[in-house]
């Protein structure tokens, strides 16, 4: 296995996103309501760079002509059809079975990270690795 | 004696041989002058069919006004072809609905509807009526509907398809809350498309003549239900139905894909829709069949059909004794025995509460 290091924790304050890319694989990093969480930037629905969407909150269901809003900071919102997904579950508004591709963010050596599919993002102190099959890269 | 099928049609248009004469009687002496000057007076939508509105051969036998005669009606159209149920909706009087002045429109309606349960609803119990209301002004179209429910042979609520707002606009809410109060579904009839104070026949203009007209009368019927979808009338109101008469039913796919795709993007608007716009279509909107559309293939119809659920949505419609009437024999293609009896009595039955004897086997030739 191998072990990219592609960003540290210090860099992600809360309610910010990092971009990142090891190969052809790019990641979006979230720091959402105090977690971590990382999906790959590619939409279930069209293939969109979804990870570089605007981050919002959304309206709630509500009654007829009743406008709540709420969710701040937790709402992906795609930037090619607009589809709102929470970024605390990957899971799209509408239809929930339609999720973002997640990458879980684990600490090194747990039982995720020896697993190839999903590939994890290992955490270990400040530093954020995206584990991938292959030899380590150079340092 | 075998039993035809029982059919129920969901659009037959009862006439007046003389409006001014049959309506006067119902009018305050106020509105008597005001007719006896000017006559029952509507907005024409100004597109005249080349061909006439009414069938030629269905004028009564003293040559009045097809459709004005209940007995005529009953023979020609009711036992011709075996009907089990009429709804009668009317001919004349929806242009009330787009008259400027508001009140002028509900002494018409509730003239027309003291007019109907007197002359026609009590002629024979396979006449159903609907109650006629002025949607321009939904508090006195509430006074209407709780006057007529108290009727039972009335059994829907039926206004002008013309209108200057969309009707999922909280404007007509007071409506569908006293329909839906009463059980009564709520339908729309064309003709009014483009007259008096409803808006053009499309976003673009006004077609040229009744051929471009008669085309284009769908694009109405796509706004108004768009509209109460997205306004939300079903959630508000989650018992009421909605009947679409007349506007063709061949556009519904589009639309609901349209609608559902949309969403999937920007429920956010209306975070008051709790499911895909579909299934609020599926669930509450009901469309009548004539004039049906005909595709070169007829399997494409059916094909059609299974795009929007149609055995649960479908009303067959005849328009009697208007100019394209669609004969109950001939007019849709060969459909599966399920869809047909939903389509051509079920659904109606129980949209309306219309119990039906139900056929006995067909006896021996």
């Amino acid at each position: 296995m191998a072990k990219h290091p592609v960003a540290k924790v210090s860099e992600l304050p809360p309610g910010t996103r990092r971009l990142v890319r090891v190969g052809n694989i790019e990641v979006g990093l979230f720091h959402v309501e105090g977690r971590i969480v990382a999906y790959r930037n590619v939409c279930p629905h069209a293939g969109a760079p979804v990870c570089v969407g605007r981050i919002s909150g959304t309206s709630l269901p509500s009654a007829v002509y009743d406008y709540q809003y709420g969710h701040e900071g937790c709402i992906l919102r795609c930037p090619w059809h607009g589809w709102e997904f929470d970024l605390r579950t990957g899971e799209h508004l509408v239809d929930p079975a339609t999720r973002l591709k997640a990458i879980p963010v684990v600490p090194p050596a747990s039982p995720a990270s020896e697993q190839l599919e999903p590939i994890p993002i290992e955490r270990e102190g400040d530093s954020l690795c995206l584990v991938l099959p292959g030899e380590s890269p150079n340092p | 004696m075998s039993r035809s099928a029982p059919l129920i049609d969901a659009d037959v248009h009862n006439a007046f041989a003389d409006i001014r004469a049959e309506l006067r009687p119902y009018l305050s002496r106020y509105w008597q002058a005001y007719a006896d000057a000017h006559g029952i007076v509507v907005p024409p939508a100004g597109y005249v069919s080349p061909v006439g509105v009414q069938r030629e051969d269905a004028r009564t036998p003293s040559g009045g006004m097809a459709g004005s005669d209940p007995d005529f009606l009953i023979r020609d159209h009711l036992d011709r072809y075996s009907i089990d149920f009429a709804l009668l909706t009317g001919s004349h009087v929806l242009g009330l609905s787009v008259h400027p002045d508001v009140d002028w429109g509900n002494a018409i309606a509730t003239a027309y509807n003291q007019n109907l349960a007197d002359r026609w609803l009590g002629r024979s119990p396979r006449f159903r009526g609907s109650i006629v209301i002025n949607h321009s002004d939904p508090a006195a179209a509430v006074r209407e509907i709780e006057r007529c429910a108290q009727d039972g042979r009335f059994v829907q609520v039926l206004m002008a398809s013309g209108s200057s707002r969309l009707f999922g606009q909280r404007f007509f809410h007071p409506i569908y809350a006293a329909a839906a109060e009463h059980g009564l579904p709520v339908a729309i009839h064309p003709g009014t498309e483009g007259a008096g104070t409803a808006g053009a026949p499309t976003p673009a203009g006004r077609p040229t003549r009744y051929f471009e007209w008669h085309n284009i009368v769908p694009i109405n019927f796509m706004a108004h239900v768009n509209s109460l979808v997205c306004e939300g009338v079903f959630e508000r109101f989650p018992t009421l139905r909605f009947v679409a008469i007349e506007g063709g039913l061949a556009w519904l796919p589009s639309l609901l894909w349209r609608m559902d795709k949309n969403y999937k993007a920007l429920r956010a608007e209306t975070p008051w829709l709790k499911r895909l716009p579909s299934d609020y279509i599926r669930q509450h909107v009901f469309f009548t069949t004539q004039p049906i559309e005909e595709p070169e293939r007829p399997e494409h119809f059916l094909q059609v059909l299974e795009m929007i659920n149609a055995p649960n949505n479908i009303l067959f419609s005849s328009d009697y004794p208007h100019w394209d009437f669609d004969n109950p024999r001939m007019a849709l293609p060969p459909l599966p025995a399920a869809w047909k009896s939903r389509i051509y009595h079920e659904n109606a039955a129980a949209l309306y509460g219309l119990t039906l004897d139900v056929p006995v086997a067909p006896s021996a030739p």
